[in-house]
């Protein structure tokens, strides 16, 4: 028989651990937000929010922030902006948004015009561009497009990447007739021949060659010289939000992360194109953007040396274009602790390479 | 191999065998001998063809019954095809045939509803005939206005954006006492784009001739960004200095040193104008004397990046100089011609989610004393100053924030609490004329063309010393 005294003890300790385990468990639910808005600038066909080639888009196809936070009553707001990366940044200065994943051009332009926000992971490190022309066109390079029209979205990575494309060639905007237009009205006008060329994600070109209607003139992914060209894209969190909920940053990490480590393997790769496959944009068409390169190291959500290179790097060249007012610090906008957590959480400490300023594995 | 390889390849090595011996007869260990080298020879082929067979991979026995190849189409896969893509053209055809508005020319139709209830203190009589008559009214519901617009292109540039548009819109409004709320012309004109169009970085400028809009300060040509009421300012209407109605003219158009920050999607010129003539009498009439009125407007707006707390802040003046028929005898006889000059400036701060404006007009007009034999021309001095605030809980005004990919029938729901100050003075050289307007009002946007007001005006008129309330209630909605 139990006498009362050890009865009494064995329920203060289980009652301290109840408390223990429940204690964080509460603190959370006192500071966890109802609601997480997230923003992303892509826009699957037919206006469906669903977009491709980046890992914050594989997490909103799969639920996986759903998932996680499920348990805690915590909804998750999607806004899939139409107006890309200059709509979220539009969105981002009136508040609306707490977590986001943007490309290089607008992410930079809004930290250089004084938004508050801190990069958490990498996105989609290796996109290429391409150029499409109408399928009769003559063209076959960029220099047979010089006075023609020429469509591109501006204020987004598209057109960092055009920037960076023409001074590889020696060319500047002022050599075209430059139509801004988003990516669906874009391919539409080009198939309707309405504007002579398109500079986007091949991605968005090869269902238009599929359909003979344009045809893939240059892709950057083939070019050597533009190998370290690369777009990039990254996830970013507001500083009221990240502050006010530094627990659930990490949490969203901890997915990206595990996302980002699904996608790595090569197995699950049709799988991956298979998802993004549901934005509109045929399986074939990713198949064929991708080519080659493999998701461990297009998708690594290391906030690594050449990241962190690149993003300068960005920076300078959007200044050389006047595509921007202001400067950007890429290492002091850069906060790692929530990656590092997450990569030792998740058992992934060594499972990415970091890379070094020039794109070399890192000793 | 197959056996019909097989046995030309034997036929050629006995022809190749027997065919010398043929021309003298071999003897029997001769026959022999041969016979044993040919079998030499059948040997060694046969361990060299079992040698490729070898080298070649594997096929499985299923491997030929496992279909055609996915990625060629077969000829019923082309046959459904095309038998989809016909029933596809003919419901189109069908469609278009006996489904379909046509225009010769692109058009868009739009319009717009306000359904209202009003209710007020004073309560509304009128004498006149008994079909007419109002016998104390103190609320009503109405139709606030219904409006019919048709636009469209009537030349496509596709080069430049030099587009030839054109407007035509009808409307109606509630009559005092009456039913007749025939729908008049509105607006009716063309718009011709002298600059290009195509890049947000350039100045714009357009020519629109027909029966306009007058471009005169804020509240005239204000959109709901920048009006909340469902009244418009004292000063605008017909019994003042008659300004929100449209007028047939030649209006010039434009903007200067645009600020465009593609980061954000926003574009906003340093400068901003409007000049031009119109015939000064009103709509659907033509001019009453050969004096053309004269109205120019010109703003500047801080040059800024979005993100900057003076975005959207913009400074205004505006002029009109004109003629108007003077008459004495209570209107009946016409007696001389005489100004009728209106200035304005203006301020705006629309800086989500907060909004303020202050809008100051002045009018100048002559008119006629005495008899027509003997009349005498004077000058009244009107002045007016509308002020508003107004806060937006919501994101309807954002505007990259409401075009969102959704499945969904989505919008932002939005609220927008505002106040407005509306003083209007129709002579300042008389005492005690003017008249105030304090409204306290919440707008509801709940659906992309469709929103809930609700305004209480507390109205003050000097003259007679009376203070009325009303209340407004009015859903509008549009396609």
């Amino acid at each position: 028989m139990i006498s009362r005294t050890r009865l009494l003890t064995r329920r203060l300790i289980l009652a301290g651990l109840a408390a223990s385990v429940l204690a964080p468990i509460a603190a959370l639910a006192a500071d966890a937000p109802k609601v997480i808005r997230i923003g992303l600038p892509l826009v699957g066909t037919g206006n469906r929010p669903v977009g491709g080639s980046w890992n914050f888009a594989t997490v909103q196809i799969k639920g996986s922030l759903e998932q996680e936070f499920k348990a805690d009553g915590i909804r998750i707001e999607w806004n899939n902006f139409k107006g890309a990366g200059p709509a979220l940044n539009e969105a981002i200065a009136n508040k609306l948004i707490d977590v986001f994943a943007i490309g290089d051009l607008p992410g930079i332009v809004g930290k250089a015009s004084g938004l508050k926000t801190k990069i958490i992971a990498a996105d989609n490190r290796r996109y290429a561009y391409a150029i499409g022309v109408p399928a009769d066109s003559q063209a076959r390079s960029i220099e047979d497009l010089k006075g023609k029209k020429l469509a591109i979205f501006k204020g987004t990575a598209i057109q960092l990447g055009f920037g960076k494309f023409l001074s590889r060639h020696g060319l500047s905007e002022k050599d075209f007739k430059i139509i801004n237009m988003d990516s669906n009205t874009a391919t539409a006008a080009l198939a309707t021949k309405d504007v002579d060329a398109l500079f986007t994600a091949p991605s968005a070109l090869y269902p238009l060659e599929d359909r003979g209607v344009a045809k893939v003139i240059y892709n950057e992914r083939h070019d050597p010289a533009a190998a370290n060209d690369r777009g990039q894209a990254y996830v970013v969190a507001t500083e009221d939000f990240e502050k006010a909920h530094p627990e659930v940053v990490q949490r969203i990490v901890n997915v990206l992360v595990r996302e980002a480590a699904w996608s790595a393997d090569e197995k699950n790769r049709s799988a991956l194109l298979q998802l993004w496959a549901k934005s509109g944009t045929p399986f074939s068409a990713y198949r064929r953007d991708y080519e080659g390169q493999g998701f461990k190291e297009a998708l690594s959500p290391l906030l690594d040396e050449e990241f962190v290179a690149n993003i300068q790097r960005n920076v300078s060249e959007s200044q050389k274009l006047k595509l921007v007012r202001g400067s950007v610090d890429a290492a002091g906008w850069v906060d790692r602790k929530y990656l590092d957590a997450a990569l030792k959480s998740n058992g992934l400490t060594n499972f990415w390479t970091p890379l070094d300023a020039g794109g070399k594995p890192k000793k | 191999m197959k056996p019909r390889h097989r046995q030309r390849i034997l036929a050629a090595l006995i022809l190749t065998a027997f065919g010398t011996p043929a021309l003298a007869a071999p003897n029997t260990v001769e026959l022999e001998k041969q016979l044993k080298a040919l079998q030499e020879y059948v040997r060694s082929l046969q361990s060299q063809l079992q040698a490729v067979k070898d080298a070649q991979p594997t096929t499985t026995p299923g491997a030929a019954a496992a279909g055609p190849d996915e990625n060629v189409a077969s000829k019923d896969d082309i046959n459904g095809l095309q038998a989809d893509l016909e029933n596809f053209k003919y419901q189109l055809q069908r469609d278009r045939d006996t489904r379909t508005a046509l225009s010769a020319r692109a058009l868009n139709v739009s319009g717009v509803i306000q359904a209202r209830y009003g209710a007020t203190d004073a309560a509304v009589n009128t004498g006149g005939n008994s079909a007419n008559a109002v016998n104390g009214r103190n609320n009503s519901f109405d139709l606030g206005a219904v409006l019919i617009g048709f636009n469209g292109n009537l030349y496509k540039d596709y080069e430049d954006g030099r587009n030839l548009d054109y407007t035509l819109r009808f409307g109606t409004s509630p009559q005092q006492g009456t039913n007749n709320s025939f729908l008049n012309l509105i607006d009716a004109n063309l718009t011709y784009h002298i600059l290009p169009t195509i890049s947000a970085d350039a100045g714009r400028l357009s020519v629109t001739f027909g029966q306009q809009l007058l471009p005169f300060g804020q509240e005239v040509q204000a959109t709901e960004d920048l009006k909340p009421t469902i009244n418009n300012a004292l000063f605008t209407s017909p019994g003042s200095l008659d300004l929100a109605r449209r007028q047939v003219g030649l209006i010039f158009r434009g903007d200067a040193f645009p600020v465009v920050d593609y980061g954000y999607n926003y574009r906003a010129p340093i400068l901003t104008y409007a000049f031009g003539l119109v015939n000064g009498n009103g709509p659907n009439k033509s001019d009453d004397n050969n004096n053309k009125d004269l109205v120019g407007r010109v703003a500047l707006t801080l040059p800024s990046d979005y993100n900057s707390w003076l975005r959207q802040l913009s400074f205004g003046a505006s002029i009109y100089r004109g003629k108007q028929n003077v008459f004495v005898n209570s209107g009946a006889d016409l007696v001389d011609k005489g100004k009728k000059d209106r200035f304005g400036f203006d301020l705006a701060y629309n800086h989500h989610p907060f909004g303020v404006t202050y809008e100051y007009t002045e009018g100048r007009d002559e008119y006629a004393t005495g008899t027509k034999a003997a009349y005498s021309v004077a000058e009244r001095k009107s002045r007016a100053h509308t002020g508003t605030f107004f806060y937006n809980i919501g994101e309807q005004f954002v505007k990259g924030y409401r075009a969102q990919g959704r499945y969904d029938d989505w919008w932002p729901k939005s609220y927008q609490p505002f106040y407005r100050y509306d003083r209007f003075d129709p002579n300042t050289a008389a005492l005690r004329d003017e008249i105030k307007v304090h409204t306290l009002g919440l707008n509801v946007f709940f659906a992309e063309t469709s929103k809930f007001q609700l305004n209480l005006n507390r109205t003050t008129f000097a003259a007679t010393d009376k203070t009325t309330n009303d209340l407004l209630a009015q859903f509008q909605f549009g396609f």
